[in-house]
């Protein structure tokens, strides 16, 4: 009873909702402004927090996250400029709506399934940080390079249309990832010297530049004013769409656990594996990529289920598992707090008041979220002859942005070029984008699970979770072919009824 | 084509407006007579950016100037500080949160374009936070000497948060020293490498001390020693390396230092200016407490010792860059 008084003494301060509130607005509007990233802005609201008490400075931060997360999601719709990297799956069906002058449903199918999932999110944080922790834990180089494996499988889905355009765009992908520092034995690779390349391609010039800048060549080589849809105010998520999608949206938010419980895999990936997942068992599949809501729904509930599950291991373990928890684990440390077992054990109140905030900011996301929409959705209306140079102007200063340099804006211009021949060849961007995430990732866990085991390959079939990841894997790959087969064969019979007829 | 030229140039103006909005002047006879930069060449959010946003915050009531945190990653940190040995307009108003990065980096890469020592002025080190070397709680070694012992017939597997990090090369340094058989398996970042540890995929790491603290205090992990000049008041049970002494281990002390530098040509009257505030600035309790939360120690050299520190450190990490086969040509 005591712990209560105190849980609510520490929670119902007047500080904590300003900073949940002032959190979230700004983590919004920075995320959904491209080459400023939530990373950023939690960074530099850092120092404010020193002064602050412990639970609204962690607050504080949690909100611009929890914001910055959804935030990207607003651009990338309206503009096809992802805000921040975890929303670049998010454009795939969302501009597509957004052209369809479907904006205002897109805007709220991302809003409402972020707060869907963040909430899920929280939920696993409160009632099972302690077992995922422990699954975190057992997560190991070898474990992960399974999971990375069957991530690559369910992309197979993404590449529908041509498989070897498909192929073609993610070998690119994986091509483009391998520039930059050898993880092992720091030797340069693909860099041609250039020191600039030796960090690897930069991610958000190379989104901006793959994403928006093609469609800003496309509407001046066309040199027409488009007819300017109905107004962006159009209709809202309707009950069918929202209950269609429900089912993705509560898998895609488990994905987002899952993939935010364990360290260093990230939202994007998260959005991009909801989303293919999403994809596949979909009755209409055909229908993602070309305005399909569900889409929408299913990457931000992928990458807005990572928000409150990093805070698995960090709290639990001490463990930061992006950046962001990096930057969160230093307020803590700031104010004498040091996340982990003994942080339970010492100070509990302070971590169920916490708990409480994180709740709360689902809450308060939805209504800025909202707020946000009315006034952002304007922008789909703005007549592009005067959208777009602000548009290129917003890919020249967030390319700048990322590393303060004016070689990412020529890379980020040098990628756009590469995404208008994309478009001209009907190459899928999705497939290369995923190629470049997961690439890197399949390779260091690869050769981190050889070091760890001294060459010996048993190591790959250690224990359970490797078990279940490879049954998964090969699962998948079995069930991809059985589709292929069948549809071909369906092709087959359907091209030899009319002469069997005639 | 107009209209291209219409657009190229709407953007470009945006650009310039948009870019020109964080720089400000200020008129003043004295130093600084504007704002002063102070780079830090990583991302955000790491340990160099935590405490140069926290000195930066600091510095300014000293100055009473702006003092504006820049992140500059790249390389190491080897694009940033290659830039600031360029020199140029605001050189005499920037300042750059150097770490071991500086050092390990100017070892890796012989042909960096920048002289890691004579192109700098060297001001204050601010902190210095010692590594531990630290095994799974459920690893058979309780001492640094029975590690190595085994270590000599059996091979062992070190975690650092990547390669040329001060981690991996603290690693790099035991292994030459003490003819221990050692595989290193790098991570991205410490955070990534922390689970690899806890579940016991890696022998040992000499990881820094407030990412390991907490998982010493819950037994998670065993502190073997630390490679500080003496014991940590954090962890007073803990020998350091250079006590134990056996297998040379009295060569090894290192620790991950944090120092502000300078171009070369920054202004004397500038220098003192800058050692000054600094002095108020590492007396002052928040930054006291800062330092205790990192599980560190204040720095203590400053000017030409704080070089000599600096020229000591890129020969020893040179040594080892060769001798692990780490320089990059």
């Amino acid at each position: 009873m005591e712990n209560i008084n105190e849980v609510l003494q520490l929670f119902l301060a007047t500080e904590n909702f300003i900073a949940i509130a002032v959190g979230v607005l700004v983590g919004v509007v920075v995320g959904s402004i491209p080459g400023l990233t939530a990373t950023m802005a939690v960074a530099l609201a850092l120092p404010f927090t020193f002064s602050m008490e412990p639970v609204a400075a962690i607050l504080l931060l949690v909100g611009i996250y929890k914001g910055g997360m959804y935030g990207g999601s607003i651009t990338a719709i309206l503009i096809r400029t992802p805000g921040s990297p975890a929303s670049a799956c998010t454009l795939l069906d969302g501009y597509p709506m957004a052209q369809q002058g479907k904006a205002k449903k897109a805007l709220q199918m991302a809003l409402y399934s972020s707060v869907i999932a963040d909430f899920i999110s929280n939920i696993a944080l409160i009632f099972f940080a302690a077992y995922l922790a422990k699954i975190a834990l057992n997560f190991g180089a070898p474990e992960f390079f399974w999971l990375i494996c069957f991530s690559l499988t369910i992309i197979i889905s993404l590449a529908s249309g041509s498989m070897i355009k498909g192929l073609i765009a993610a070998l690119l992908g994986i091509l483009l990832s391998l520039v930059g520092l050898d993880s092992v034995f720091g030797s340069q690779r693909l860099t041609f010297g250039n020191y600039n390349l030796m960090d690897s391609i930069s991610f958000i010039p190379l989104l901006i530049g793959l994403f928006a800048i093609p469609e800003i060549i496309e509407f001046y080589r066309k040199k027409i004013v488009p007819h300017i849809r109905a107004k962006a105010s159009g209709a809202g998520v309707s009950l069918a769409e929202m209950k269609r999608s429900l089912t993705s949206i509560v898998r895609g938010s488990l994905i987002g656990v899952i993939i935010g419980a364990i360290p260093g895999t990230g939202a994007t990936a998260a959005a991009f594996i909801s989303y293919s997942d999403a994809k596949r068992r979909s009755p209409h599949s055909e229908r993602f990529g070309k305005g399909e809501v569900e889409g929408v729904a299913a990457s931000e509930a992928g990458n807005n289920g990572v928000a409150g599950a990093t805070l698995i291991p960090l709290l639990s373990l001490g463990i930061p598992g992006d950046v962001i928890t990096a930057i969160i684990l230093g307020a803590f440390m700031v104010h004498g707090l040091t996340p982990g077992p003994i942080l339970f054990q010492e100070n509990l109140p302070l971590i169920y008041a916490l708990f409480l905030g994180i709740m709360l900011s689902s809450v308060i996301l939805l209504f800025v979220g909202s707020a946000a929409i009315r006034y952002f959705s304007l922008i789909a209306d703005i007549p592009k002859s005067i959208l777009f140079p602000i548009v290129l102007m917003f890919c020249v200063y967030g390319s700048y942005a990322v590393n303060n340099d004016t070689f990412d804006v020529w890379l980020m211009l040098a990628f756009g070029v590469m995404g208008y021949l994309f478009n001209r060849t009907g190459i899928p961007a999705a497939p290369f984008l995923i190629g470049f995430i997961l690439g890197p990732m399949f390779e260091d866990n690869l050769r981190r699970s050889l070091l760890i085991g001294s060459n010996d390959l048993s190591i790959f079939v250690r224990g359970p979770i490797t078990w279940f990841f490879i049954a998964l894997t090969v699962g998948s790959i079995l069930l991809a072919l059985y589709r292929f087969i069948s549809a071909r064969h369906k092709a087959k019979q359907a091209a030899n009824e009319p002469e069997a007829n005639a | 084509m107009k209209k291209l030229i219409n657009v190229l140039s709407t953007a470009a103006f945006g650009s310039a407006v948009a870019l020109s909005l964080s720089v400000s002047t200020a008129h003043a006879q004295e130093w600084p007579t504007k704002e002063v930069r102070l780079v830090v060449p990583y991302a955000p959010g790491g340990t160099t950016d935590v405490l140069s946003r926290r000195v930066a915050d600091l510095l300014k009531d000293e100055l009473n100037a702006n003092v504006v945190v820049e992140n500059r990653p790249g390389a190491g940190s080897t694009v940033a500080t290659g830039r600031l040995a360029r020199g140029g307009r605001d050189a005499d108003h920037t300042i750059l949160m150097a770490s071991p990065g500086h050092t390990i980096g100017a070892a890796i890469y012989p042909s960096l374009a920048y002289d890691p020592v004579e192109d700098f002025l060297f001001i204050q080190n601010m902190l210095d936070i010692p590594n531990v070397m630290v095994v799974p709680a459920n690893s058979p070694y309780e001492s640094a000497v029975e590690f190595i012992e085994a270590a000599q017939d059996n091979n062992m597997s070190f975690s650092s948060s990547g390669v040329g990090s001060s981690i991996h090369m603290s690693g790099e340094l035991f292994k030459t020293l003490t003819g221990s058989n050692m595989t290193h398996v790098p991570f991205a970042g410490s955070g990534a490498a922390l689970p690899a540890l806890l579940g016991g995929d890696v022998d040992v790491s000499f990881e820094n001390m407030p990412t390991v603290f907490s998982h010493i205090q819950s037994g998670d992990l065993r502190a073997l020693a630390v490679t500080s000049e003496e014991r940590s008041e954090f962890l007073p049970d803990v020998p350091t390396l250079k006590e134990i002494g056996e297998h040379n281990l009295d060569q090894l002390v290192t620790t991950a230092w944090f120092g502000l530098i300078a171009h070369n040509s920054f202004p004397e009257e500038a220098f003192a200016t800058m050692q000054e505030a600094l002095q108020q600035v590492m007396e002052r309790e928040e930054f006291t407490n800062f330092v205790e939360q990192l599980g560190g120690e204040k720095g203590t050299i400053g000017g030409d010792e704080f070089k000599t520190f600096v020229a000591d450190e890129v020969a020893r990490w040179d040594a080892v860059a060769a001798e692990a086969g780490l320089r990059q040509e």
